[in-house]
């Protein structure tokens, strides 16, 4: 008898996903992206698409649509007011829109802590790399530096922006930040031809001139991943709490890099079971081996974790806002 | 070197390699057909595809594919008057012109045959480059690509009617067209600059929709008026045999070909330049070639020296672009970006490696180049009498036809109805201009280069204040721009005494 219930319960509990989400098959999932295809916000989740639907009871199909406009707070806005909140809906976006809020946009019309948050795909990791004929090896010596370090960056609200103009106007280095290059590949470019010294940005888009040794990495944001875990921090520099709080508030939505929503008031065991989807398809080996060819490291922050992370991030006092605000713009 | 030119062909003519290199070729003709679809976009949703290919098969798959784009692209643009691409507007000018003359047949050979003359020029110029590639690109610094803008925006001078008043109206609309470059968010401050509080706006006007609204909405209204068909007013006969007289049209200015193909590398080798540039400088050099007024007269009524040069420009700048792209890890264009990403996937790193180590395989995505436009080309011209023919079709049937198109085009950009609209308003500013005899292309040479010019001068003067203008490139470019707006005037004086 006692086994019997058992083994019921067993069966029950073995069905339950499977009876939540029976809707699911047959069904398409749309992965909406805030950008036109062929940057690292799509490639994620054209890739995620892939292999998501192998860990989605159901097996339903997944596909990507790109909705570029407004560095995605076009995306972000569909999702908030339009789309249905019924799980078929889920959207990738500038990890830089909880600052859009916070700054005042003019335009935002989502609230980012109510998305219901699957969760981010990867981290991403800033660092500053200078050019390695020059003497600057360590930060300090970069700290000493008499003559300008020209930074040359695409513009405010990216990271090859903010990061190096914090550590100009909080840390009082002595950089000159040139802005205006369309991406950063052409500000490498402009790092080659000696018309720059150095530029901040991604460390996997670094990464290939550090290692061919045409620069030299100096000193990271809070976010970190193997290989530069030894440089130091941006906020160890800080000169004040103050000045610490602002790099910490920027560098936050770089923990939730590749964020994944969908509509608020999505119900609770629709967003439980994409989460566990997320997580299983992010260490499937089948993915694991294709990003590593394309250079995609993916990890995932589950939602609840990223939503803690965004809440913080709004809550802060209004006077540091405003400061906050005086430096970083949203963009890109 | 000769060896690995000739390894990379056989790695290219390998059967599962070619068998690839078809496939890519059937998608972009398609792709390039069809205005909106863009190449950039296509190769980014192709690029799962090359996870268990080869390297060699990836690059003949992708690289085919993108290669033919802007050959089919001047397809839509002669024949419709629609931009297949923003890179092949400029055809539209003469190209369309050509069509309404009843010399669609003449026009598309004229397209196709400097298309190839194009992409072979740039494949040569690609590997010929190789070696000295890398000086060659660092010369140019950001003044030295300001400059380049300056001399591109020059080429308004032969854009324009001739006359004080000609000149005036093209130098106006090219400043509109700078003017409309600056809308959407500036890279320096992060202002937002004439966006109406819309969304919409904030990353500037996409090149597509304004593209598609200025020129093909007037000639839809034009073609509705004339109740005909599009090559209706001509006199019939010849609309579906010129395709040949095209080809000849081709070796007849061979030279003019030549140079617009070496424009178009150069602007493609000039990482951020972009590649919808380099159609509007080539046109602007065939627009020079006119030898008389009268000759210059025709250019915009179907000149088809106003065919050779951009269709030329528009396939040798993807040779062009390919440099920056394999000898320094930098993409030339948003295309060449995803094809960067195929490198990486391939387990090839971009840089100097490309330029020794694996030489065969650069060679090889040269021989793709080569070999897909000459495909591309001979399939076409069994075809191409054919497809002349569309424009006999009454105008009643054809205009529903060529308005879903060019809809469709549009918002293919963005998927936002704010491209469908930008569309109309455009088209509406395109109709006003044709009607008062305003010119069109300055105003697509301003909006192209504005934001280059913008950002280029503001890098320069940041980073080497007033010191940039002694350099010696900038000092050559000065003088260049100073000689290409002051030939106009020239020859029309040379023209004039000599009567």
């Amino acid at each position: 008898m006692k086994r019997r219930q058992l083994l019921i319960a067993a069966i029950g509990l073995a069905a339950a996903p499977v009876a939540m989400a029976q809707s699911f098959s047959g069904k398409t999932v749309t992965i909406i992206v805030g950008y036109k295809p062929g940057g690292g916000y799509d490639a994620t989740a054209r890739l995620l698409a892939r292999h998501l639907p192998k860990h989605i009871p159901g097996k339903p199909t997944v596909i990507v649509q790109n909705m570029p406009g407004a560095n995605s707070v076009i995306a972000a806005n569909h999702v908030y007011n339009v789309a249905k909140p019924d799980g078929l809906t889920i959207a990738t976006f500038n990890r830089n829109l909880p600052i859009a809020q916070l700054t005042g946009v003019e335009g935002v019309k989502y609230d980012i802590t109510k998305f219901a948050w699957i969760g981010s795909a990867a981290n991403e990791s800033t660092i500053l790399a200078i050019r390695t004929d020059l003497p600057y090896k360590t930060f300090e010596e970069l700290r000493k530096a008499k003559e300008p370090v020209v930074i040359g960056s695409t513009g405010p609200g990216a990271n090859t922006h903010d990061f190096p103009l914090l550590l100009k106007d909080l840390v009082g280095l002595n950089f000159k930040i040139v802005s205006g290059y369309s991406s950063s590949a052409d500000i490498m470019l402009a790092v080659e031809r000696k018309e720059v010294d150095g530029r901040a940005g991604s460390f996997t888009s670094l990464r290939p001139f550090i290692d061919r040794g045409v620069v030299r990495p100096i000193v990271r944001a809070r976010s970190t991943e193997p290989g530069i875990d030894k440089l130091p921090v941006d906020e160890s520099f800080a000169p004040n709490p103050r000045a610490k709080a602002i790099m910490a508030l920027r560098s936050a939505p770089e923990l939730v890099a590749r964020p994944y929503v969908m509509p608020p008031k999505t119900p609770a065991d629709i967003v439980k079971m994409m989460r566990d989807a997320f997580a299983r398809t992010i260490d499937d080996p089948e993915l694991v081996a294709e990003g590593k060819k394309s250079k995609m490291d993916l990890e995932f922050t589950p939602g609840d974790q990223a939503q803690r992370i965004l809440t913080d991030v709004m809550n802060q006092p209004k006077d540091l806002v405003a400061e906050f605000a005086k430096y970083i713009k949203f963009g890109e | 070197m000769l060896e690995a030119l000739w390894e990379g062909l056989l790695l290219v003519l390998q059967w599962k390699a070619f068998g690839f290199m078809l496939l890519g070729i059937g998608l972009g003709f398609w792709v390039g057909l069809l205005p909106g679809l863009g190449g950039a976009t296509t190769l980014a949703l192709m690029l799962p595809f090359i996870y268990t290919m080869q390297p060699v098969e990836a690059f003949a798959f992708l690289l085919g594919m993108h290669a033919v784009v802007a050959t089919t692209g001047d397809i839509t643009s002669v024949l419709f008057g629609v931009p297949g691409e923003a890179t092949s507007a400029a055809t539209v000018v003469d190209g369309y012109a050509m069509t309404k003359n009843g010399e669609a047949g003449r026009a598309l050979g004229a397209a196709l045959a400097s298309s190839l003359v194009g992409a072979v020029v740039g494949a040569v110029a690609l590997a010929a480059a190789i070696p000295v590639v890398r000086p060659l690109v660092l010369t140019f610094g950001s003044p030295e690509l300001f400059m380049l803008a300056i001399v591109g925006l020059a080429f308004i001078a032969s854009l324009s009617a001739q006359g004080t008043r000609g000149m005036l109206r093209g130098f106006l609309a090219g400043g509109l067209g700078l003017l409309l470059a600056t809308v959407g968010q500036d890279p320096q401050a992060g202002v937002a600059r004439f966006t109406f509080d819309t969304l919409y706006l904030w990353q500037g006007l996409d090149l597509v929709p304004v593209l598609v609204g200025i020129f093909a909405i007037p000639e839809i209204i034009d073609l509705f008026v004339r109740g005909n068909s599009i090559s209706g007013n001509a006199p019939p006969g010849n609309v579906a045999n010129g395709a040949w007289q095209g080809v000849k049209d081709t070796y007849r200015h061979f030279w003019l070909t030549i140079r617009c193909s070496l424009i178009g590398t150069f602007i493609g080798v000039m990482p951020g330049l972009g590649g919808s540039v380099a159609q509007w400088m080539a046109y602007g050099h065939a627009v020079q070639s006119a030898k008389t007024p009268e000759e210059r007269e025709r250019f915009g009524r179907g000149d088809v020296r106003g065919v050779l040069g951009p269709g030329a420009a528009n396939n040798s700048k993807e040779g062009g672009s390919l440099i920056p792209t394999v000898a320094f890890g930098v993409p030339g264009s948003t295309a060449m970006a995803i094809l960067l990403g195929g490198f990486l996937l391939l387990g090839l790193v971009p840089g100097p490696d490309m330029l020794t180590k694996h030489l065969a395989v650069t060679y090889s995505m040269v021989w793709t180049i080569v070999l897909a436009n000459v495909i591309t080309v001979a399939v076409c011209f069994l075809f191409l009498d054919r497809m002349a023919s569309v424009t006999e079709v009454k105008g009643h049937r054809l205009i529903p036809a060529i308005l879903v198109l060019v809809f469709i085009g549009s918002y293919t950009s963005n998927s936002h109805y704010g491209d469908l609209l930008v569309t109309l308003v455009f088209g509406g500013v395109g109709y006003l201009m044709v009607r008062a005899g305003w010119p069109r292309s300055p105003f697509v040479l301003g909006l192209v280069l504005g934001k280059i010019a913008e950002n280029y001068l503001y890098i320069s003067v940041a980073r080497y204040e007033a010191a940039w203008l002694t350099r010696p490139v900038v000092l050559v470019l000065i003088a260049v721009a100073v000689a290409v707006i002051l030939y106009p005037f020239l020859q029309a004086r040379r023209s004039r005494s000599r009567a």
